[in-house]
């Protein structure tokens, strides 16, 4: 296989360079609520904004405070140093007040031509729905004004059709660890599921077709227990490489860079837009939503039902509130159904953190009897 | 002939090797730590053998644990590595076998390990990425008195009149520390309510992972007998106590481990 790691290390990667040659906008974005095919309907490159591991955030601090999320932090610090000045374009969303905070002051110090805030609502019900939808009709308005073009029903039927062409192999790449074999490692899949983010959608469709024709005939990875991970927002390639290191195979996750990604069918008729409203809202597996950990926590349940894991690691990033109160709440609901679960606050991105973070995983392999 | 089987536990602060025989612990060092994990081991692990008359190729298998595990692995010293915690949980347990929570506090980490009655790790909780709780902060805080690290425990049993500690943070604690000198306050009240602050935060993992009787403590701080004594009340039961040195408890359990993985008894 390519090297997926190493691919998924470059900010400006190969496709950036061709886009700004074909003179394609590209537009970022940060949350899983953004709907990337109304770009994709667009001609344009949506590319998901990532913290890189990156710890050195002295410029960030100046204007996010130090309690804030260090994945925040991390991604505006790169905004600031002109990492991203690739973008024709921002697309905000009220994924998480740390998150807002991140957009916002990085149009206000280091703007970008356009700028756009979808909200998101908090329910799920048919007002939050309508809502929604209207939001997303502000999106496609927002970016035919600015950039002059036209996103007709067509091209949003044809982006929503490649996509979910996408989600099917990305789904067979990520689903082949659920057997007794792994040969996909868990820091590859994590590097794929950035790649989603950092790819035109025929490129990382392309790429999708090169990983499923190679990984079969690998070996199969030596391991000494499946785990299954959960929790913050993370990009973190090597820190799920390094937690494998001790002998635990990533078979499953429900990280918005992971197995969040994948959604439910969207209904088959109503308007294009309609339709990717309710796909997206309804299949928001993230903890910013209200009354909804009955349905993450269904989420959670199937994956381990499908992956058999040994076990479950839940990461919050230090100061990530949402998901520090919901991994207390799943730890209890898992240990009560016998799941053994392990759960880690760490810094984002730091590489003396590794160490730590290992002792405990070792430790958690050896409980498991491993 | 005796089959030997070796433990060396490599941590933040000092190092320990221990020699296993099938029955009992044949002999054991402790250093302070090199800045190469890699000296360090060496150095622990030869003076074990020369304390009990061995060759390094008299141990039949080797377990490495602490923070220098993987390395000390890797250079040859060891055949395998287990992390301190299980480490901790089964050396522990070895010596007392009544045991099922052990409360280890070294120079950087804070754990409490619950163990089965083989042993076997149950369940832990170990100290977030801060040094209160933890060896350094009586190290700094003895520092800061100045008072030598073992003269703490037995200090605090001189106070009259104990002084609260407003804060956990070691940095903080230091100021309040110095702000209580300045202000004349006894060095004996500072020292317990330092020894009071320690056992407090400890305390608290206590809570988070469930200790179940009984209960020891290794560590180079299991030796503060102030910080026992305050975890013994704060948990309303004495700790229970071994014969051998606190801090070599996790290179025992290494070597336990070293002699089920070399097919000891």
């Amino acid at each position: 296989m390519m090297d997926l790691k190493k691919l998924a290390s470059e900010l400006p990667n190969r496709y950036v360079e061709e886009a700004r040659e074909r003179g394609t906008k590209i537009i970022g974005y940060a949350c899983l609520a953004t709907p990337r095919e109304v770009f994709d309907a667009g001609g344009f490159f949506p590319y998901r904004i990532r913290g890189m591991s990156v710890t050195r955030t002295e410029l960030a601090d100046a204007w996010l405070s130090r309690f804030n999320c260090g994945f925040c932090r991390s991604c505006l610090q790169l905004a600031l140093e002109g990492a991203y000045d690739f973008f024709d374009g921002l697309v905000e969303t009220n994924g998480c007040d740390h998150l807002r905070g991140m957009f916002e002051n990085w149009q206000y110090a280091h703007p970008r031509d356009f700028f756009h805030y979808i909200r998101v609502p908090h329910l799920t019900n048919q007002d939050s729905m309508d809502w929604f939808v209207e939001e997303l009709e502000l999106l496609k308005e927002a970016l035919e004004k600015h950039f002059e073009v036209s996103i007709t029903e067509e091209d949003l039927l044809a982006a929503m059709s490649l996509q979910g062409d996408i989600a099917d192999k990305l789904r067979r790449v990520y689903e082949s660890r659920w057997g007794d074999e792994v040969r996909v490692s868990g820091g590859e899949i994590l590097a794929l599921m950035t790649l989603e983010g950092s790819a035109p959608a025929e490129d990382f469709s392309r790429l999708l077709d090169e990983v499923l024709a190679e990984y079969p005939s690998r070996p199969p990875l030596k391991y000494r227990a499946r785990l299954m991970l959960g929790g913050s927002a993370t990009d973190e390639i090597e820190l799920v490489s390094e937690l494998e290191s001790v002998g635990g195979a990533v078979v499953a996750d429900s990280f918005c860079f992971g197995g969040r990604i994948f959604r439910g069918e969207e209904p088959l008729d109503g308007p294009p837009l309609r339709r990717l409203a309710h796909r997206y809202l309804y299949n928001l597996m993230c903890p910013r939503m209200f009354d909804d950990y009955a349905r993450r926590k269904a989420f959670i349940d199937d994956l381990i039902e499908r992956s058999r894991p040994d076990g479950v690691v839940l990461f919050h990033n230090k100061f990530c509130d949402l998901h520090g109160v919901e991994n207390v709440k799943l730890r209890m609901d898992l240990e009560k159904q016998g799941v053994p679960v392990l759960t880690l606050e760490k810094e984002y991105g730091a590489a003396a953190d590794i160490g730590r973070l290992k002792t405990r995983v070792q430790a958690f392999l050896e409980r498991l009897g491993k | 002939m005796a089959v030997l089987f070796g433990g060396i536990d490599v941590g933040s602060l000092t190092a320990q090797a221990v020699v296993l025989d099938n029955g009992d612990i044949a002999g054991s060092a402790s250093i302070g730590v090199k800045p190469n994990p890699l000296d360090s081991a060496r150095t622990v692990l030869m003076a074990v053998l020369e304390q009990t008359g061995l060759e390094p190729g008299d141990l039949h298998f080797t377990v490495s644990t602490g923070y220098g595990r993987e390395q000390v692995q890797k250079e040859g010293l060891s055949q395998a590595n287990i992390s301190e915690i299980t480490a901790h949980g089964k050396g522990a347990q070895w010596l007392l076998p009544s045991v099922r929570t052990v409360i280890d506090i070294g120079g950087q980490d804070a754990k409490v390990i619950r163990v089965n009655e083989k042993g076997d790790l149950e369940d832990f909780v170990m100290n977030d990425k801060c040094a209160a709780g933890t060896g350094r902060f009586l190290e700094v805080m003895a520092r800061t008195l100045g008072v030598g690290l073992e003269e703490l425990g037995p200090l605090s049993f001189q106070a009259r009149n104990p002084l609260e500690l407003s804060t956990r943070c070691s940095i903080y604690c230091e100021t309040e520390v110095l702000h209580y000198l300045q202000r004349g306050a006894d060095k004996a009240d500072i020292a317990a309510s330092v020894n009071r602050t320690m056992a407090e935060r400890v305390m608290a993992l206590v809570r988070r992972v469930g200790a179940q009787k009984e209960i020891t403590m290794t560590g180079g701080v299991a030796k503060n007998v102030a910080v026992r004594k305050e975890l013994e009340r704060l948990l309303g039961i004495r700790l229970v106590e071994y014969r051998v040195d606190s801090q070599i408890v996790g290179a025992l359990g290494a070597a336990l481990v070293a002699r089920e993985m070399g097919g000891g008894r």
